[in-house]
């Protein structure tokens, strides 16, 4: 289970004055929970991701994590460029604790690298990063994945594969992604909810959501 | 922390079993970030790990010679290119725990997306490896003058302990750099400036004994004298009448660790990724 408990974020603008990016959230995601968060550019999903991953901390208010959450998975976040993509998941495998070999052997097989997997993260497309990440993330398995604007990209043939596998994890597994293409929110999420001006509200009907998200 | 919250299910377990796991935690993390740290900074294969020592044993040696070429009458009867190695390969590595601390947080940000991994453990895997290579260049140096020409050092606990205070109060001055450079873009660029000002009031490459007493009393306020003499005491004892205060030095190092711990947890909520 994840809670968050009226938290409240709030950021120095350059030059003075603050700027709200959410203001007394409080909300519970449990095991097996796919929510698509929706919001304008700039209105703080990925901030609320961050602070959800532990990554940055409330102002005020608080997190309590009751299961295992992935990092904010987005564009070579977590990653290192001057690392190869094998040392990042030899990386990772560690600080997560789970056999280097493994995590090393599905990402071999998932990622479909080849040899640039030997070669530093700097050289990747961002196509091959967003295959490494995917790999990675896939291959620890965690309680609930936070997904930001992460999505296979390559051959039609991977991207299904990909598709196929993130849905598979996420069957067991929650999920809370950021996404701006209805498409993707609707294949893996169930209910959405709109960040808008600092508040959070959720809604049970997608549909729904997207409807009134247009009216904003 | 106990947590009352109505609906918010157990943890399962208390809080020595919440400190042990976070204790093996953090040990894994180190554990990563040190061979991290190898690979990014020295490559992977070949003999590249080599240069962690190589480069500032080559520097040591060098300034060495130099010492050697220029004031070989200093010292007494101590070999000077002995003196000035175990003077400059603690202090290079000193200035190197010091100096990349500076950016500490800004280089390592990616990293710190993975919740496990604190700032305090990127800075001592930093540490350690710092202290790895001190200690391969001693052994390589202090090994070679026993077996070469029958120098061997008269105490090697005092030795070891010196290196090893000496890291603890620079990490803990790292610690602090670190917190600081990370909120403050004054305190960033202060810090090289300020290293290299402070080089001769280290007393790291001569004697206080060569000093006059008024002088050395004066110099004998800053706590990194003292750590550099006990390495000089351990390595030629009576040779060089040193002077240092243990209880001075031991509480320098742990006062600099526990601020720079608090400024390590005052900081990490004001981080913006």
């Amino acid at each position: 289970m994840l809670f968050l408990d009226r938290v409240t974020k709030h950021y120095k603008m350059r030059g003075g004055g603050l700027k709200t990016v959410v203001r007394d959230v409080s909300a519970v995601i449990r095991p097996g929970d796919a929510v698509g968060i929706i919001g304008r550019n700039g209105a703080g999903k990925s901030t609320l991701m961050r602070m959800i991953a532990g990554v940055e901390h409330p102002t005020s208010g608080r997190i309590e994590r009751r299961m295992s959450i992935s990092w904010p998975l987005g564009h070579g976040v977590g990653l290192q460029n001057s690392m190869s993509g094998a040392d990042n998941a030899r990386f990772i495998a560690r600080i997560y604790n789970r056999p280097v070999q493994a995590v090393l052997d599905y990402v071999e097989d998932f990622a479909e690298l080849g040899t640039y997997l030997s070669m530093p993260a700097k050289t990747y497309s961002s196509g091959m990063m967003g295959r490494l990440l995917l790999g990675i993330s896939l291959a620890i398995e965690f309680d609930c994945y936070l997904i930001d604007e992460v999505t296979a990209t390559g051959d039609a043939r991977f991207v299904e594969r990909a598709r196929l596998a993130l849905l598979e994890r996420t069957r067991d597994s929650a999920v809370i992604m950021v996404s701006h293409q209805p498409e993707t929110l609707r294949s893996y999420c169930r209910t959405a909810a709109i960040l808008n001006d600092g508040t959070l509200t959720f809604y049970e009907d997608m549909d729904e959501a997207f409807a009134a998200y247009q009216t904003l | 922390m106990s947590v009352s919250w109505p609906g918010l299910p157990d943890r399962g377990e208390d809080d020595t079993k919440r400190l042990r796991r976070g204790f093996a935690v953090q040990g894994r993390v180190v554990h990563a970030l040190l061979l991290r740290e190898l690979q990014t900074r020295f490559g992977r294969g070949g003999l590249g790990f080599l240069w962690l020592f190589l480069e500032p044993l080559l520097l040591g040696s060098a300034i060495g010679l130099l010492k050697y070429v220029l004031d070989r009458g200093h010292t007494g009867n101590v070999p000077v290119f002995l003196f000035a190695i175990t003077g400059y390969a603690p202090y290079f590595a000193f200035r190197a725990v010091i100096g990349r601390a500076s950016g500490a947080f800004a280089s390592n940000m990616t990293l710190m997306y993975h919740r496990q991994v604190h700032l305090i453990d990127i800075m001592a895997a930093r540490t350690l490896l710092e202290i790895g290579a001190v200690m391969a260049i001693l052994v390589i140096v202090v090994g070679g003058a026993a077996w070469w020409a029958d120098i061997k050092p008269n105490s090697v606990p005092t030795l070891v302990g010196g290196v090893l205070l000496l890291f603890l109060y620079a990490h803990g001055i790292a610690m602090l750099v670190a917190a600081g450079s990370a909120v403050s873009e004054l305190a960033e660029r202060m810090v090289h400036p300020v290293l290299y000002i402070s080089l001769p009031f280290s007393g790291a490459l001569f004697t206080m004994h060569s000093l006059p007493p008024s002088l050395r009393a004066f110099m004998l306020w800053n706590p990194q004298v003292h750590f550099h003499e006990m390495v000089r005491d351990g390595m030629f004892g009576d040779m060089i009448p040193a002077y240092y205060d243990l209880q001075y030095m031991t509480g320098f190092a742990v006062g600099m660790n526990l601020l720079g711990m608090m400024a390590m947890r005052a900081i990490r909520p004001k981080l913006e990724f």
